[in-house]
């Protein structure tokens, strides 16, 4: 099957006929029926494909994914085990893509907004939010008080259902069902209180160029208040069933373990970098919105495992309650949105804006020609940055190992595969 | 009838039922007793010759009828009671609570395509769901479910338990090679490797309490055990106890020892690739398995089906149904109609906005609750094996419970960390467990 196969994307170019031939190297066999063998690329493109697909004596390939079910979203893993033992692998991506950088290069700078919103859809607020910072410095608007303060606050929530989110999947992924569910109690709470205010529930599409899409009413200051009364009590009790628990511990602890110097160069942000022991976080080193005025700590831990990454989500909800509790008495009043003309066609230029996100950096590169819509447009994404060091961080381990290092980073497909 | 002047395809379904179920009982009941009165003492005088034999059969049917009940309670359990620990309602639909659930998930297993997947080895993949299945109820044939109440008393019985109990292992290791799937596999090697570790440190964590009751027999083991609940064996073998515990949630793949099933790693393990009714007996063994486990325990630890206390009013039941002759017969007549009559009066009288009819209902309804815990009540009192099979499920279920609920709490450990605990820490606790106990009966003996 091999020595005669041809690339199959253009059936024209290389003279395969039209109708299925058991001569067709695409049309399997009888015998061939039932070999599930990961197939790899023939040729092989890279001297890596070529030694990866080589499989050694014992080995044997296993495809984890698209659809497996710890996959978070459609990532696939091409494993080579050696009994349980993962030897190799081979992140497959680009089951999600939809050419979101691209669409945003077609659409005026309002629709991009939207376009940005599913790409981690669990997080979508702050998928938002450097577009609209970038955006902002082109223009060069300056964004009512009011609004910043509205920004911070829903995107500590959305951080808080995020973070909530993570840690009741990593537990789902090492088998535990009770989490998960004690983690939507906090989410969807959040997502009912985001609802209120910005009309969605998963993608928000609620911030503006230069403000945001509406004040903060009724129903989301008092869902909002009632909830911040419960809320570390609730968040309590979903840790105790982890925090304590000797399985959950002993299967992270030491899993993954990563330093700071490697992280860095793998372009690590966020709290899988923080977890390795250095305080880096856009919010305190490159200082925007209205951060620099709120008093918050930067968690750190030294360990740089899986356990560490989980534990520090865990610090970093409390940290965002202490952040949303400071917005509330400290917001002042005045208009949400800046005024701006209906059509924005800002100066020529170019403009980064990074923000810091529950996963990492999340940034927007964006260039301006002068016409209503981005020249240029690109999408910083930490997930996956973080996904590219699965091989220093897996081989080695066991197949099971994989779910608690992947659940620990905590990646999302939308993001990764744009 | 009406029923008989449309044309059939018209018809409802019950009506079609009727009029199709109808004659075929009619037919097959004249048929039955027509068999029965010519062959009947002919199989009356086999059954008295093979007296062991058929009570074996009929041993072998209750069981196997068994372990659907069985199945169908520990499924619904386990649906509401992991439901209520994640603060959810769980299956509320079919049924009084739900009840019907597990019903409903067994009929739709029955009613699914029962696939094959191409380059699976038919004749093993086929097979394993009833190696599986069978290795599991028969272990239940031994058990002694209340005095008298058991399929066989075996002398080995112990052993019996452990042997049968281990061939499950063999089922899931077919169905993991037969698959024809990467997944399968690794399950089926997960669960050889496992039930290997576990066996050990089952096996001798109960050589301990074989030490101390000087019988491999359950039942003779649960009659050492009668008394009140000091004379249970768990307080002479407390960590024979755990360790048996322990190894038996390894050796049903409960939760946190699942890894043949890990479905956030291997899919389904050994069960990726089946569907229909042989998934459905994986799970039946499954939450059979369950069941087991907690009797298991509850024999060899708790007393069995021996209550954990004597009842301090000694109640006498001399009332012997037989002894009534023709009165019985007249009050069986008799006492229905008078009692609803009364249970409808006072509702009757009481409301004036109910009608009598109403009343009777109501009445009939007391009434039928009321000859049911009577009936019961008799039962209890009279026949030692009510008693006995009440404390037993009791027992029994607590266990289960336990096992649910380990399930909601608990993740799944690693494959190496399973391993370790079993060889590193289970086994030199069973080795130690056995070796205090042997020297405590020993100088025990010596003492006296």
């Amino acid at each position: 099957m091999t020595a005669t196969r041809q690339p199959t994307d253009d059936s024209a170019r290389y003279d395969i006929p039209a109708h299925a031939s058991a001569d067709d190297p695409r049309v399997l066999l009888e015998e061939q029926i039932g070999v599930y063998e990961p197939v790899p690329p023939f040729p092989p493109r890279t001297e890596r494909e070529a030694e990866f697909y080589t499989v050694g004596d014992g080995e044997m390939l296993i495809n984890i994914g698209p659809h497996h079910p710890s996959t978070h979203g459609v990532m696939r893993i091409v494993m080579k085990i050696d009994g349980e033992k993962v030897v190799d692998l081979d992140p497959v991506l680009g089951y999600l893509h939809r050419g979101v950088e691209k669409i945003c290069e077609n659409a005026d700078f309002h629709q991009t907004i939207t376009h940005l919103d599913p790409l981690e859809y669990v997080s979508s607020l702050f998928c938002e939010w450097p577009a609209v910072m970038a955006y902002e410095k082109l223009l060069d608007v300056e964004v009512p008080r009011r609004a910043e303060y509205i920004r911070v606050l829903s995107g500590e929530l959305n951080r808080i259902s995020s973070h909530a989110l993570a840690i009741g999947f990593h537990a789902l992924d090492l088998g535990g069902l009770t989490p998960i569910l004690y983690s939507f109690i906090e989410r969807d709470e959040i997502v009912e209180m985001l609802a209120a205010l910005t009309g969605q529930r998963m993608l928000f599409n609620y911030f503006r160029i230069g403000g945001v899409n509406g004040d903060l009413n009724h129903e989301f200051m008092s869902r909002l208040g009632d909830w911040m009364s419960r809320a570390t009590t609730e968040i309590n009790a979903n840790l105790g069933l982890l925090n304590e628990n000797e399985i959950f511990v002993r299967r992270n602890r030491g899993l993954g373990t990563i330093d700071t110097e490697t992280a860095l160069r793998m372009c690590w942000t966020g709290p899988n970098l923080r977890a390795t022991g250095l305080p880096f976080d856009l919010r305190r080193a490159h200082p925007y919105s209205v951060y620099p005025e709120l008093d918050f700590d930067i968690p750190t831990r030294a360990e740089g495992d899986s356990l560490a990454r989980y534990l520090l989500r865990v610090d970093e909800i409390k940290q965002s309650l202490r952040i949303i509790d400071q917005c509330l008495q400290q917001m002042p009043d005045g208009p949400v949105m800046a005024k701006l003309p209906r059509l924005l066609r800002p100066r020529p230029g170019r403009a980064w804006a990074g923000i810091e996100g529950p996963r990492g950096e999340y940034g927007v590169y964006a260039v301006s020609d002068g016409t209503d819509q981005p020249f240029r447009f690109r999408i910083h994404d930490p997930s996956f940055l973080h996904l590219q060091s699965f091989n220093l961080l897996i081989p080695g381990n066991l197949m099971a190992d994989w779910m608690a290092v992947n659940a620990s980073l905590d990646p999302i497909m939308g993001g990764v595969d744009k | 009838m009406a029923v008989v002047g449309r044309r059939f395809s018209r018809l409802s379904l019950p009506a079609k039922l009727f009029a199709v179920g109808l004659p075929v009982l009619l037919v097959a009941g004249i048929l039955t007793v027509a068999v029965l009165i010519l062959a009947l003492p002919l199989v009356v005088s086999a059954a008295e010759d093979n007296l062991p034999l058929v009570r074996f059969l009929v041993a072998v049917v209750a069981v196997l009828l068994l372990t659907v009940p069985t199945a169908f309670l520990v499924i619904y359990l386990e649906l509401k009671l992991i439901a209520r620990m994640n603060l959810r309602i769980g299956p509320d639909r079919v049924g009084p609570f739900g009840a019907a659930q597990s019903v409903i998930h067994g009929l739709k297993v029955l009613t699914k395509e029962d696939f094959t997947p191409s380059g699976a080895d038919r004749l093993v993949f086929t097979w394993a769901p009833v190696v599986v299945f069978m290795a599991t109820v028969m272990t239940l044939l031994v058990i002694p479910f209340a005095p008298g109440l058991f399929g066989t008393d075996f002398n080995i019985g112990l052993l019996y338990v452990f042997a049968i109990g281990g061939l499950t292992i063999v089922g899931l290791l077919m169905a993991g090679w037969a698959s024809f799937n990467k997944y399968s596999l690794l399950g089926g090697l997960r669960s050889a490797a496992q039930a290997i570790s576990y066996e050990i440190p089952l096996s001798l964590s109960v050589v301990g309490v074989v030490i101390l009751a000087g019988t491999l027999s359950l039942n003779q083991l649960v009659l050492n055990q009668a008394g009140s609940f000091l004379d249970w064996y768990v307080w002479q073998q407390p960590l024979g106890v755990l360790i048996f515990f322990i190894a038996a949630v390894a050796e049903a793949n409960r939760t946190p020892f699942d890894l043949t099933e890990a479905d956030s790693e291997i899919v389904a393990g050994f069960a990726t690739e089946y569907s229909g009714m042989r998934f459905g007996f994986f799970f039946f063994a499954e939450y059979v398995n369950v069941f087991v486990v907690s009797a298991l325990l509850v024999t060899l630890f708790f007393g069995g089906w021996t209550a954990p206390f004597d009842w301090p009013f000694p109640i006498e039941a001399p009332l012997d149904p037989g002894s009534l002759g023709i009165t019985l017969l007249f009050l069986l007549a008799v006492v229905p109609v008078v009692a609803t009559l009364l249970f409808a009066l006072p509702f009757w009288l009481g409301r004036s906005s109910t009608p009598f009819w109403q009343a009777l209902i109501i009445g009939f309804v007391i009434f039928n609750i009321v000859a049911v815990a009577a009936v019961l009540g008799w039962a209890f009192v009279s026949f030692d094996w009510v008693v006995g099979l009440l404390w037993f499920m009791a027992k029994s279920y607590v266990f289960v419970f336990v096992l649910v609920w380990m399930r909601a709490t608990l993740p799944r450990v690693r494959v190496d960390q399973l391993m370790g605990f079993a060889w590193k820490w289970l086994l030199p606790a069973a080795l130690l467990n056995l070796f205090v106990t042997a020297s405590a009966v020993v100088i025990l003996a010596e003492l006296q």
